[in-house]
């Protein structure tokens, strides 16, 4: 076929990707995404007539597969991927234990497939804090931040390039294009418009959350989530005649067969089909990028039957979740020693990889209180108390969080005993099959006690940048398509550690204080450097000196005219809530800059 | 009747393919023991998704579409690039050829051949491709069968099958004694609501709401959950079946001198489940198979999931699993607590919106 020129390419559909395109397309601009992933439909988008997504809970967890890639600590393993997250023998991520040993982990993976991690998460939307965006200067002075003796924290600690105030247009538009529901009041967050659609009934165990949070002085609102409540006008969406059906279990790591749950493919892309300049290539993953001097001119990627294309393009938007992003730049670089010396001159590139510092609270409400959590959405309340200056002056923290309880969590009678127990994904039914005095009558006294009764609360904060903590590219490791793939270091800043432990006794305080409750247990991701949440951010991070950042402000690469990186990665912060409602307000703030161009 | 054919878009056949078989690499990554170290199958991810089985729906409502399939045959064409593809199988008219179409991306041919099938659900069949007018197995799925005259043939089977494919008929009856032991519903009282709500429906209903309620026992189905969890996705756990049930079928004899282990009480079963959980079982063959544990904690995996799993995948026998947790939990009015129906399609469910 004839050499292709498009003006702008956009590599990923997820949050980062698809609301720039959005703003391009409406502005009549020429955009081709290419996605790694499949393009799975709703029912109602189906030729056929029927979802690529089911409600069932073998898609959210699969069967057993074995890694079998050498030199892993953890060659010969179970593991238990989704349908849509990538298969750890053909393109691990792998990461170095705390005994320095390698292991390859399904962490830190968002999903492959048009609309990415928007597919399978839990939708909730929370926007970031006003200090959030500004935690160098919040920070400036103090002498009171608990385990930092070496000042780490302060010295770490950045400002955003642009303000809550210049980001918030963009969370107007985001909350009303993506379609989410929720409550305002309460929040540390203000709004300049409303466009939450109204909650549906919490799910009744929500109560205990809701009344721990009031016994402790916790102002709660209903958690945003990004799940279609009423007709969605902006992306043509309408809902069942029965509103209450749209809460089912099939919510968090479950793709929506209805299309009501808010994935940027529903809500922002597939109004784009039809229109001119718009085009989405699904099952095409891209190997490298090719500059010339200042910019880049070509676009390398594999068709869906892995034969080798290319595309010159006039602007390129790199979004491919802030892991492989990082890595597809330094793949780029190794391929071409004159893209490295632009796109990374400081070696910044991957450095300052972030997550989040987060944990919870779980407990078992009392018998009265059993309730039937297959009718739920992900979160029912939230609260910003532990994100105040009162509360983090009090505590000698750098950052606050939020804090918002589980509905969706074991509802499901599979769910519930694969993740017994399990601290993580790479550790998927490994609690419940040890616990092997669950059987016959004490199976029974198992799910007497926890079905339909648990209850856990969780917090999401942020984390301490550090440069150590990084992505790089796996000495030996190399993916089906024989590039080497992502090598995840990363470790807890002991402020870190604190914070997790002050804001998890925070949501066991709110367990206790909810109910008579029994089986109160807390804690964190503070042992474990693996737990990434799917929030992976940070690796190229944005900011206003070249010598201290991969991209300027409008998350345009320093050395390269015509590159952006619009995914978590531009976060110098991690924030004090998911991730997702931020990335997709920052992709239409660049879009708009995009078309300036 | 002949095969009825289905319209699947190139985009659906791409998104059921890319990820599996595109790839430069040509190492056995997905060798977990099921293949021969040279068999090309190990080189492609989950081999076990070709053909693809899907729901089927019909246009007009879930509920008669319920009882068909949609199989997808894919022949991967990119190097031998051939003229012709068709596939033969005993879902058609005497083995009449259908053929296969190009499948096309970006308005050029990608070297794959399609065709998608209407296949009734719970059956069972066998296939050839004629590539060029020659016959061959189809090279990338792993299942297969040899015909009475000796012929190997491909194989797939669909959604609720319930015809024993991978384990014998001794294997599933030592199993069902091991798995009565772990699920809940040995209880007699569970086992009563159970039965109950199986018995309140007329015969009408059964037909309607448990369509693929073939059996309903005190294992739920769980034993054939895992006949066909062998038989496709976990191929590679077959052996360890076979060898374990055949120590603990020798096992159970010799400690009761000689008595069948089938006419043994269940408190036999929990002994040796009691055993097998500290990884010491008197008298077991360690030279066949090294861990007791390794193959208990494998066993209660899939018994919990086959016990609450979507009945198409041959658990959940009549949705039994579901139906105990229903009726289990209810609030003080007497309303369930696992009001599972209006998540779920119809006739299976009370959903009208999803299909399925």
């Amino acid at each position: 076929m004839a050499d292709e020129e498009v003006d702008v390419v956009v590599i990923g559909s997820g949050a980062g990707g698809a609301p720039l395109t959005s703003v391009l397309i409406s502005a009549g601009r020429q955009v081709l995404i290419l996605e790694k992933g499949p393009l799975l439909r709703t029912q109602y988008q189906a030729p056929d007539g029927v979802s690529d997504f089911k409600r069932d809970e073998t898609f959210a967890t699969g069967s057993e597969k074995r890694i079998t890639i050498p030199g892993m600590a953890n060659l010969g393993d179970s593991f238990y991927s989704s349908h849509v997250e990538p298969d750890l023998n053909d393109e691990p991520h792998v990461y170095e234990g705390d005994d320095g040993l390698d292991r390859a982990t399904i962490e830190g993976y968002t999903a492959q497939v048009v609309g990415g991690g928007t597919q399978l998460y839990g939708g909730v939307s929370l926007r970031f804090t006003p200090d959030d965006f500004r935690l160098a200067s919040f920070n400036d002075g103090r002498t009171d931040l608990r385990d930092d003796p070496a000042g780490d924290v302060r010295r770490e600690a950045r400002d955003w390039p642009i303000s809550y105030d210049e980001l918030e247009p963009y969370y107007c538009k985001a909350e009303d294009l993506v379609g989410i529901n929720g409550t305002r009041d309460g929040q540390l967050k203000p709004a300049s418009e409303e466009h939450y659609q109204t909650p549906l009934e919490p799910n009744p165990i929500s109560a205990y959350a809701a009344a721990g949070m009031d016994a402790l002085g916790m102002r709660r609102y209903r958690t945003p989530l990004a799940v279609i409540t009423a007709d969605h006008a902006p992306s043509g969406r309408t809902i069942p005649a029965d509103r209450d059906s749209i809460k089912t279990a099939f919510v968090n790591r479950y793709g929506d067969p209805l299309g009501l749950k808010s994935n940027t493919w529903v809500s922002l892309l597939s109004p784009l089909v039809g229109k001119p300049g718009f085009e989405l290539r699904a099952n095409c993953v891209v190997t490298h990028l090719e500059g010339d001097g200042a910019t880049v001119t070509r676009v390398h990627y594999r068709d869906p039957t892995g034969a080798a294309r290319s595309v010159k393009a006039k602007t390129v938007v790199v979004a491919c979740s802030a892991i492989e992003s990082a890595r597809l730049l330094l793949l780029s670089g190794q391929l071409d020693p004159a893209f490295a010396q632009r796109a990374n001159p400081n070696g910044l590139v991957g450095a300052y990889f972030l997550t989040h510092c987060f944990g919870g609270g779980q407990c078992v409400v009392p018998l009265p209180g059993r309730a039937d959590k297959s009718k739920t959405l992900d979160s029912d309340w939230a609260t910003d108390h532990c994100a105040t200056p009162e509360f983090l002056n009090a505590n000698g923290l750098w950052a606050g969080g939020a804090i918002y309880n589980n509905t969706s969590d074991g509802a499901l009678p599979i769910s519930l005993a694969r993740t017994w127990q399990a601290a993580d994904m790479d550790n998927m039914w490994k609690g419940y099959l040890s616990d092997t005095e669950l059987v016959g009558a004490g199976f029974e006294k198992y799910l007497e006690h926890n079905f339909g009764r648990r209850l856990s609360v969780a917090f999401m904060a942020n984390q301490v940048p550090q440069r150590g903590n990084r992505i790089e590219l796996h000495p030996t490791v190399r993916d089906k398509w024989n590039r080497p793939v992502a090598y995840i270091r990363k470790t807890w800043h002991s402020h870190d550690r604190a914070l997790m432990r002050t804001f998890a006794d925070q949501c066991r305080e709110i367990l206790v204080r909810g109910g008579e409750v029994s089986d109160v247990s807390s804690g964190s991701v503070e042992g474990s450097v693996v737990r990434i949440a799917n929030h992976v951010l940070g690796g190229a991070r944005f900011g206003t000196d070249p010598q201290d950042s991969v991209l300027d402000k409008d998350c345009r690469v320093w050395g390269l005219d015509n590159l952006y990186v619009t995914d978590g990665a531009f976060m110098p912060t991690s924030g004090g809530a998911n991730p997702t409602l931020t990335i997709q307000a920052n992709s239409f703030r660049v879009g708009e800059i995009l078309l300036g161009r | 009747m002949g095969a009825v054919l289905v319209d699947k878009d190139d985009q659906y056949v791409l998104n059921h393919c890319t990820r599996f078989l595109a790839r430069d690499s040509t190492d056995s990554r997905h060798n977990f023991g099921q293949y021969e170290p040279e068999d090309l199958r190990a080189v492609v991810c989950e081999a076990w998704r070709f053909p693809v089985v899907d729901s089927h729906y019909d246009g007009v409502s879930a509920e008669s579409s319920y009882a068909y399939n949609d199989v997808t045959f894919v022949y991967d064409g990119r190097v031998s690039r051939p003229e012709s593809v068709e596939v033969v199988g005993s879902f058609g008219d005497l083995f009449a050829p259908v053929p296969l179409r190009s499948v096309r991306f970006i308005g050029e041919d990608t070297g794959l051949h399609t065709v998608t099938l209407r296949v009734p659900k719970a059956q069972l069949h066998t296939y050839k491709f004629a590539v060029d007018g020659r016959y061959q197995l189809d090279p990338v799925n792993p299942q297969r069968s040899v015909a009475d005259n000796g012929q190997p043939w491909s194989r797939f089977f669909t959604d609720a099958c319930q015809m024993p494919l991978v384990l014998s008929r001794r294997e599933r009856e030592v199993l069902g004694r091991l798995v009565t032991h772990l699920l809940p519903f040995r209880l007699a009282e569970n086992r009563r609501s159970i039965q109950k709500a199986y018995d309140e429906l007329d015969h009408a209903a059964r037909g309607e709401e448990f369509p693929l309620a073939y059996r309903l026992d005190e294992e739920v189905g769980v034993v054939n959950y895992i006949d066909k969890v062998l038989a496709r996705p976990e191929q590679h756990n077959a052996d360890d079946y076979h060898a374990c049930l055949a120590i603990i079928d020798g096992l159970l004899r010799t400690r009761n001198n000689g008595i069948d282990p089938l006419q043994l009480p269940i408190e036999d079963y929990a002994q040796l489940y009691a055993e097998m959980a500290t990884d010491q079982v008197e008298g077991w063959d360690t030279s066949s198979y090294g861990s007791p544990r390794y193959f208990l904690l494998l066993l209660r995996r899939h018994a919990m999931t086959g016990a609450f799993v979507h009945p198409k995948a041959g658990g959940n026998s009549g949705a039994a699993g579901w139906s105990y947790l229903e009726g289990r939990f209810t609030d003080e009015q007497g309303q369930t607590l696992f009001d599972w129906r209006r998540a779920l399609e119809v006739p299976l469910g009370h959903n009208t919106d999803y299909r399925g």
